[in-house]
């Protein structure tokens, strides 16, 4: 029997440093057969085991229709994820996933997207910003808001203005910066973009992801502006120790974060007893 | 699985005599490992039985459910060496006898649990391997509610074999062609008709002890619309959040995962142990963020799994009533008197 626990050993092929405190890792399965059969939707994650430390639930960052690797963006924390710091091109990883569901894609064909990303919350966005610009004919227009604590705290700073096309804008802020950075773009947190952004509630998806508390502040802005709860996409965090449903850990309402999320409609979230982003 | 529907052809029904019900476990510890209910200091436990002697069948509840005999309080998964995984599993042939309904339901219940989407291996090859001597309830413990929760005194199915207490003998009833399997080796006595008319007339005064206080539709009302009753913080200061609710809940499956490394850094397993939503830590993540830091909302989680979540996951209620977390709460919380509470009686 397969046991859905175990992982499976990863090399890392390449290493990209994206902050002080946050690092991009391309990673391939050893066994060739297994990443040529990897498939994973935009918003999934996969669990990172490092023996003798544990596992940590990480999403993917990278383009799902990039079949020979995968990239994961790993903000450095703690046991696991500090570990994996330490790591190099030719080190081993072990994973098992992906897991979750994703991004609603289907639902953004012919219609406006708005995506708002706060701090490490970009990426697991990363995979649907790719589906974007590899599909334009599959949505309407996109914009994308980016804020992040100083200058020095962006994610993907080489890309990001480089994702602007005639259909996608690019929006960003930083919530200081600090005396010397040089910054050309917005000051305050990621809700001050909500001033100046085009999107409008009408034909619009939301999708958002960053600390629980600038989401609780985006979909709080967004509904002032005549946005509707079952426009908003939001990717929650929840401790995970299994990530297949199994661990209980993750459990919000009747729902599994690992299982039914990590992307639910905010509307969704509204019908549970217990508040979320509220 | 052990278990199947009852079938006419095992309408047959035998009699054990009560001093030779544990040669029934004898026999079948020839053949598997025979876990049931035994006396330690003034409680009982599930344990295994060494021999039919030990066995007590006049057992109220255990202490910790049946549930540690399939998911262990502390199991390894894996062993990790020099590149290697290796899973490991320690399943075997096993009877769990004189299980009461409310703790064979919570089976079932985690059958579905540990079954539903990803098949969890661990359990998967235990329970197949699991057959079920199941015990009608005859007499009815302090804190049961079972009738209440539908899932007790008596059992419809879920069970290989099953026993009621007679007086000086045992009904057996055969519910599976693996509990038929159980008796091949042992010559039982058909039990006349007048028998089987003598257990329905005894689970009916079980039955009779029970007060209907409230219906199971009803909790759920109650519940749907209580999560921010005052009485939730009364009950906060009450609750010590010392987890032996969920530790002695039959259906209670949350666990916890963690590494351990060899001295020489290189062997080690990952295990995993029963954890409780009402410790502190249990939805706490990285950067010391918490997601329900108040004992409150904790609270909230366990009686609002077992009431109310429980029923959207797997379509039953995930309480069966077996009254385990009254007899062990310090404060002596009451899943009912809370429901009680948040309708204000
Ligand atoms: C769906 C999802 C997607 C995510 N995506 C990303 C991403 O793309 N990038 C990113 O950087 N982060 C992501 N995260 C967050 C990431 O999972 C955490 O930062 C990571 O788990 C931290 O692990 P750690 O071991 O380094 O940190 P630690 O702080 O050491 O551990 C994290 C948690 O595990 C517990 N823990 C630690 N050690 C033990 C132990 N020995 N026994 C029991 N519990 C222990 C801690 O109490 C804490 O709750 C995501 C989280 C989720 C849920
Ligand atoms: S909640 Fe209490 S009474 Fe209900 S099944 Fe669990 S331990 Fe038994
Ligand atoms: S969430 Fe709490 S009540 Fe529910 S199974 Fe886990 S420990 Fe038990
Ligand atoms: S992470 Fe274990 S149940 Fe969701």
């Amino acid at each position: 029997m397969a046991n859905p626990y175990q992982p499976a050993p990863v090399k890392i092929l390449a290493v990209q440093r994206e902050t002080y405190d946050t690092t991009t890792y391309t990673m391939a399965f050893t066994d060739p057969d297994r990443q040529a059969a990897y498939r994973f939707a935009p918003g999934q994650f996969n669990m990172l085991t490092v023996f003798g430390l544990g596992e940590a639930p990480i999403s993917i960052s990278s383009d799902a229709e990039d079949r020979a690797s995968f990239q994961h963006t790993i903000r450095h924390v703690g046991r696991v994820t500090n570990a994996i710091q330490r790591m190099g091109v030719g080190d081993t990883l072990w994973v098992r996933g992906p897991y979750g569901n994703g991004w609603p894609l289907a639902q953004m064909e012919g219609r406006n997207v708005l995506v708002v990303a706060g701090g490490i919350g970009l990426a697991p966005l990363r995979p649907v910003i790719y589906y974007l610009l590899n599909h334009p004919e599959k949505f309407n227009r996109a914009e994308i808001l980016y804020g992040a604590r100083t200058p020095a705290d962006m994610l993907f700073s080489n890309q990001l203005l480089q994702w602007q096309t005639e259909k996608v804008k690019v929006r960003l802020t930083v919530d200081q910066v600090p005396n010397g950075d040089a910054w050309a773009h917005r000051v305050g947190v990621v809700t001050t973009l909500f001033q100046e952004m085009d999107s409008q509630p009408a034909n619009t998806l939301v999708v958002t992801c960053g600390p629980e508390i600038m989401m609780r502040f985006v979909v709080k802005g967004l509904m002032e502006r005549g946005f509707e709860a079952s426009q908003i996409y939001v990717s929650l965090e929840r401790r995970m120790n299994c990530g297949i449903s199994k661990c209980g850990k993750c459990q919000l309402g009747p729902k599994y974060v690992c299982r039914d999320g990590p992307v639910f409609a905010f509307a969704e979230l509204t019908l549970l007893p217990e508040p979320v982003l509220v | 699985m052990a278990v199947a529907k009852v079938s006419e052809r095992w309408a047959a029904m035998s009699l054990v005599p009560k001093e030779e019900v544990g040669l029934l476990v004898d026999g079948l510890a020839r053949h598997y490992q025979v876990i049931g209910p035994k006396q330690k200091g003034k409680a009982f436990v599930l344990e295994k039985l060494a021999s039919g002697q030990e066995l007590r069948l006049d057992y109220q509840t255990s202490i910790l459910p049946p549930r540690k005999a399939l998911i262990r309080p502390r199991e390894t998964m894996f062993s990790f060496h020099d590149n290697q995984v290796e899973t490991v599993q320690d399943a075997g042939p096993q009877v769990l006898f004189g299980l009461h309904p409310c703790d064979v339901h919570a089976l079932t219940l985690l059958d579905q649990v540990f079954s539903l989407e990803y098949e969890d291996p661990y359990y998967a090859a235990r329970r197949q391997q699991t057959y079920v001597v199941a015990l009608n309830c005859t007499t009815v413990g302090e804190n049961c509610f079972c009738y209440l929760m539908g899932t007790g005194p008596t059992l419809r199915d879920g069970y290989d074999l099953l026993l009621t207490d007679l007086g000086n003998e045992y009904l057996v009833e055969v519910g599976s062609d693996a509990g038929e399997e159980l008796l091949r080796h042992l010559s039982l006595r058909p039990a006349p008709r007048v028998r089987v008319v003598e257990k329905e007339k005894r689970l009916d005064q079980v039955r009779r002890q029970f007060r209907q206080q409230m219906e199971v539709t009803e909790m759920r009302e109650v519940l749907a619309g209580s999560y921010n009753h005052p009485a939730w913080r009364e009950l906060a200061k009450d609750c010590l959040g010392c987890g032996n609710c969920t530790m002695v809940c039959p259906t209670c499956f949350c666990f916890q995962v963690k590494d351990q490394l060899e001295l020489d850094l290189n062997h080690g397993q990952r295990v995993r142990e029963w954890d409780s939503c009402l410790l502190w830590d249990y939805s706490l993540v990285a950067l010391g963020h918490n997601f329900r830091p108040q004992l409150e909302t904790r609270l909230k989680q366990r009686l609002y799994h077992k009431l109310y979540y429980y029923e959207d996951q797997i379509g039953t209620p995930g309480c069966v009533g077996c009254g385990r977390c009254v007899t062990n709460c310090p404060a002596g919380i009451h899943p009912l008197e809370v429901v009680a509470r948040l309708k204000g009686e």
